[in-house]
């Protein structure tokens, strides 16, 4: 085991050369335990939540659903009958009515919104025992009466709400006011849904539009009586006549509850382990170099080991055991960090408005075994490379001189390899392009990524040469004899300076690209609206637009017109027989100016005439539907209606692509009242020369429902391009993390070319080089081999990002827009990188004592 | 023990004294207390200008101390040196590298190229990384000197041992530093390789005028110098005029068994 007793002896001999490489695998495995335990402790707070709420068994209407609006905006709800029959199941010890609708918002009497702004509901609803199990009064009383209202703790103090102030509900079904007189606290975490209970009859007239029926009967079990059998002998008593219902145990009520946040949450958690996947990419360059270094360093004393008789086998074990144990030091005090990491998402979360406790923090056994395997695979596997070199060295190894390795001349097949991959990738991204299908296109796009950023990987040390030359010849000619030295030096070792470089270029690529999409999104979005949006005000908000909201719209002062826009269920049947679900649109006949198409058949203002309808260029083409046909639609709720077919709409754009006319007229014929869903989004146009009046009128006439924005072309556009800068903004946050791990990798190859070059630096420091001057040179190193991965990752993200934007051309992605700004941002941003990354290292190598660096003995 | 100062020849680099450095009182000891080591104990020397001086001395002598010492390489713990008029000790890292760069010249036993540079880019280094231009005649008389016209595109690593320090010593001339120092400049070199770069060194004496210090343990090599300094514990005990590889050897043959009797 001699062996393994050199290689810990050489592992904690060469710790400090270790420590970046630890410190990238620390990060990578950090941030996956990270997201792992956020995702979990979410998942817990959830589960726990949704226990507490949910009764023993609970019935509801079949057509309700927790994770959908209903489509009138009221809940569903079912008669109080249900309740007593309920009551007659065996082992029922108490059934109780509830009333609960996510459809609403709460005011205060300055017009603020008291519901979350990170999207949780608001929840209104009566109190009721069940509520006992999660919450508890701990101000004042439950509400009494009609003007009563009780709010949950968070909420109260959050907007400072007191005993006494007042309240404003807005629901479908109208405005009314209460006061507090009640503040009740949640047992267990609620993350950030605002609470306010009224009175049974309060809630039944406000919220339902009617008396005597709730939304749901919770029932309670008598002791010793399962959830099961509960529900078995409930759903007994309650078949037959009466309304279609729904009976769930508290388990299954849960489930359905968490199916919504569980999907959201999985998107999260597998994006950021995408994202950490990116850092995991980037350490191995990290972990590469190091140990390429470290072996080349080492040659001579391995060339001994050979010589005394180690076997290749024997040198190459040595090698991979330290990386093993470089991936299990990273690993383990990454699982640590990962912990910390999770704690300070749930703060960042808490600052966000999302309130999450520690308490809840859920560290499953899985955690710790996947980013330990993760960790020491990843560094192992990376150290392979390295380690093979190592059993390759030959017992002559050990007579030679020492001083620097020899040059790595990256070689022709490495060449030929490159080539061919970023040849192979380039034509994938170039079919990608020129795809007529979305579907096949983004597998080709897909294709084309990895296969050209492998290839520049590969090929990257060849490249070295040629643009560490041309940059140089730019940059460095300026700094005279020091730019001179520091260019040989990245030019020294291609195969170094590539991998250093490659690590940064992937980070980089991915910003480019992105930054390109989202760019070209803003561009395109941008065009279409210039191009095809008439109207001057655009409202919405994050619940559907309510009667009275509608009528403050329109009778706003100053107004032209003002146009209703709603989305309806249907089942849709074609002249060929193909039936399909899908929404329609019920509009005013104005939307047709208030968004211009372009039609390949009819006049789209034809298909507002009384039943009849519009179909997007590509329904009719797959279902051969012509001006004239007759649709049969059957809407959800209501009757089902032919329509004749009146304008065939151009499908190639962005907005309302594939959407199908018909105006509100028509369809109110074929859907009773109480089944007609709010307006999703309402258009107004004013009256010519007076858009700045109206716009003012307009805003001032919305105050009272802070839920809606209103918003003008020019705010439209700026608000869309803030929502995409947002998100590409969260994402470089994300990618962050690789491009640390890859300034790691640029501080550590500096940090060991430093002490490779000890000798040759205590030369030059000898003969007269000063400690500026050495320090210069280092950073202008740094900064060529930073600004080499920035051109490379630039080049190659633009070039991702235009393809992407090819193909997405075919969804309405129309404009190329490269955002020079921000690429010259990041390729100047990386030049300071550069200087950042060469801090340390320079600062160390000024330090170094001359006379120790040139000793001959 | 102070040496008697011989007449300046006027050679190529133009200098006041005819001492091109000296020391006095040189003190220089590693530790405290207990574990104190004296490396140089009260040193006095003075360095003749165009002269070729050779320092020898048994392994722990302090002969390459001195000379690290001399070259402004090393800090003293007492005592001042003087590179002509200008005293070097207590000069800060900034002024003494200057120093180094602009008025001295090195050649080290090995490792004395940086790889990434040709023949001549090393050359020219020293001057390169002052900004000066390097005095195109001068440059290329020393580069005829040490027969190097042919190599001059070439990387250290394409060239053999002896041509490597050639081209060292070529560097240190090219500069016209007042003072050349040498650390066994031929330890690494076979015997014909190394009366080649000697051969150099004396010829730049005599010819150039330039002043030389070179620190040896070869009596082969001291032979080439005009004057030979024996150090034994950190103390000059010995000086020898036009010396021979036979009288050096005897010399260092007496030191020995004076040392094994002692």
């Amino acid at each position: 085991m001699t062996v393994f007793k050199t290689s810990m002896r050489n592992f904690f001999a060469h710790k400090g050369r270790m420590a970046l490489s630890a410190v990238a695998v620390l990060l990578s495995v950090a941030f996956v335990c990270g997201t792992l335990v956020f995702t979990d402790t979410m998942n817990t707070t959830f589960d726990k939540l949704f226990a507490t709420t949910s009764a023993d068994v609970t019935v509801t209407p079949k057509a309700a659903n927790n994770n959908e609006d209903p489509q009138n905006g009221k809940p569903e709800s079912l008669p109080a009958s249900v309740i007593d029959r309920a009551k007659q199941a065996e082992g029922v010890k108490s059934a109780e009515g509830a009333v609960s609708s996510m459809n609403v918002t709460v005011v205060d009497s300055d017009n603020d919104n008291m519901g979350s702004t990170t999207g949780a509901p608001t929840i209104a609803g009566n109190w009721t025992k069940n509520d006992l199990r999660s919450m508890e009064i701990t101000s004042g009383h439950a509400p009494r009466g009609p003007t009563e209202v009780m709010v949950d703790s968070d909420t109260a103090d959050k907007h400072h709400l007191k005993m006494g102030d007042e309240l404003r509900t807005i629901a479908v079904t109208g405005d009314f006011k209460a006061r507090i007189v009640g503040i009740a606290t949640f047992k267990v975490t609620n993350p950030g849904a605002a609470v306010v209970y009224y009175d049974t009859a309060t809630a039944q007239r406000e919220l339902l539009g009617a008396t005597g029926r709730f939304t749901q009967v919770n029932v309670t079990a008598d002791a010793g009586v399962t959830h099961t059998q509960l529900k078995r002998n409930v759903s007994a008593e309650l078949t037959g006549s009466g309304p279609a219902l729904k009976v769930q145990t508290q388990k299954e009520l849960s489930d359905e509850n968490r199916e919504g946040i569980g999907e959201f949450m999985n998107v999260i958690k597998y994006a950021m382990l995408g994202f950490a996947g990116i850092a995991f990419l980037v350490g191995i360059f990290l972990i590469i170099n190091t140990f390429s270094m470290l072996v080349a360093q080492r040659t001579r004393e391995i060339g001994l080991m050979r010589a005394l008789g180690s076997s290749r086998k024997q040198v190459n074990r040595s090698v991979l055991f330290e990386a093993l144990l470089l991936g299990v030091v990273g690993s383990v005090l990454g699982v640590a960090a990962g912990v910390g990491i999770a704690v300070g998402l749930m703060k960042l979360m808490s600052s966000a408005g999302m309130n999450l406790s520690t308490a809840d923090l859920t560290v499953k056994a899985m955690t710790p075994v996947v980013g330990l395997v993760l960790g020491i695979v990843v560094t192992v596997l990376a150290a392979y490379l390295p380690a093979r070199r190592a059993g390759k060295v030959s017992p002559m190894a050990a007579l030679r001189d020492a001083g620097t390795p020899a040059d790595g001349r990256a070689g022709w097949i490495r060449g030929i390899v490159g080539l061919v991959l970023t040849g192979a990738g380039a034509a994938a991204l170039f079919t990608a392009a020129g795809a007529e299908k979305a579907a096949d296109g983004s597998l080709m796009l897909g294709a084309g990524v990895v296969l050209s950023l492998i290839g520049f990987v590969i090929v990257g040390p060849l490249l070295a040469g040629g643009v560490v030359r041309a940059i140089s010849a730019v940059l460095l000619r300026a700094f005279g004899p020091v730019g001179r030295l520091a260019e040989r030096n990245a030019l020294r070792n291609p195969r170094r300076t590539g991998a250093t470089g490659a690590a940064l270029m992937i980070g980089l690529a991915l910003v480019a690209c992105l930054s390109v999409v989202g760019s070209s999104m803003v561009a395109s979005a941008t065009e279409e609206l210039d191009k095809s949006v008439g109207t001057d005000f655009i409202v919405q908000g994050n619940q559907r637009i309510v009667p009275q909201a509608q009528k403050a719209i329109e009778s706003t002062p100053g107004m032209e017109h003002v146009t209703s826009y709603k989305l309806i269920e249907a089942e849709l049947t074609s002249p060929d027989g193909r039936t399909e679900d899908s929404d329609v649109t019920a509009a005013d006949p104005t939307y047709a100016s208030d968004l211009r198409r372009e039609t390949i058949a009819g006049e789209l203002s034809a298909a507002y005439a009384k039943d009849s309808m519009s179909v997007g260029s590509d329904y009719a083409k797959k279902h051969g539907v012509k001006v004239g046909d007759t649709m049969t639609v059957a809407f959800k709720g209501g009757k089902t209606a032919k329509l004749k077919v009146a304008a065939v709409t151009d499908d190639d754009v962005a907005i309302d692509k594939g959407s199908r006319y018909m105006s509100i007229a028509t369809m109110e014929q074929y859907v009773p009242a109480d089944r007609i869903p709010p307006n999703d989004i309402m258009f107004a146009t004013a009256e010519d020369g007076q858009e700045a009046t109206a716009y003012a009128a307009l805003k001032k006439a919305l105050d009272p429902y802070p839920q809606y924005q209103v918003r003008d072309q020019t705010d439209y556009k700026q608000e869309l391009k803030d929502q995409i800068g947002q998100l590409l903004n969260m994402v470089y946050g994300l990618l962050a993390l690789a491009i640390i791990v890859a300034v790691l990798g640029v501080v550590n190859t500096l940090a060991l070319s430093v002490v490779e070059r000890t000798r040759e630096i205590g030369l030059m420091r000898a003969i007269g080089l000063s400690r500026r001057q050495l320090r210069r040179m280092i950073r202008l190193e740094s900064v060529v081999i930073a600004l080499f991965g920035a051109l490379l990752g630039l080049g190659l993200g633009m070039g991702w990002g235009a393809t992407a934007q090819q193909l997405l051309a075919l969804e309405g992605l129309k404009v190329l827009d490269i955002p020079w700004p921000t690429i010259i941002g990041v390729f100047i941003g990386s030049a300071f990188v550069g200087l950042f990354a060469a801090l340390v290292p320079a600062f160390r190598a000024g330090r170094m004592n001359v006379l120790n660096a040139i000793a001959t003995d | 023990m102070t040496s008697a100062v011989t007449i300046t020849r006027h050679g190529g680099t133009g200098g006041r004294t005819a001492v091109a450095a000296r020391a006095r009182q040189v003190v220089k000891a590693y530790g405290s207390g207990e574990t104190r080591v004296v490396a140089l104990d009260h040193v006095d020397v003075d360095i003749a200008r165009g002269q070729f001086t050779a320092i020898m001395g048994p392994s722990g002598s302090g002969k390459s101390t001195l000379m690290h010492c001399l070259a402004g390489l090393d800090t003293v713990s007492s005592g001042q040196i003087h590179l002509d008029e200008t005293e070097i000790t207590g000069l800060k890292d900034k002024k003494l590298t200057q120093l180094r760069r602009d008025r001295i010249g090195f050649i080290f036993q090995a490792f004395n190229l940086l790889p990434t540079l040709n023949a001549i880019e090393n050359i020219t280094l020293p001057m390169d990384i002052a900004g000066r231009k390097p005095d195109k005649a001068w440059l290329a008389q020393v580069v005829e000197t040490v027969g190097l016209a042919d190599r001059l595109r070439h990387r250290p690593n394409q060239l053999s041992g002896g041509q490597q320090q050639r081209v060292a010593v070529a560097r240190a001339l090219a500069a016209r530093p007042e003072i050349i120092f040498g650390d066994e400049p031929t330890g690494n070199l076979d015997s014909r390789a190394g009366a080649e770069v000697l051969g150099f060194l004396r010829r730049s004496v005599d010819d150039l005028g330039q002043t030389i210090v070179m620190v040896t343990h070869d009596p082969v090599a001291a032979s080439y110098a005009d004057r030979v300094l024996y150090l034994a514990d950190g103390r000059i005990v010995d000086e020898m005029l036009r010396p021979t590889a036979d009288a050096v050897l005897d010399r260092m043959k007496d030191f020995d068994a004076r040392g094994r009797t002692s």
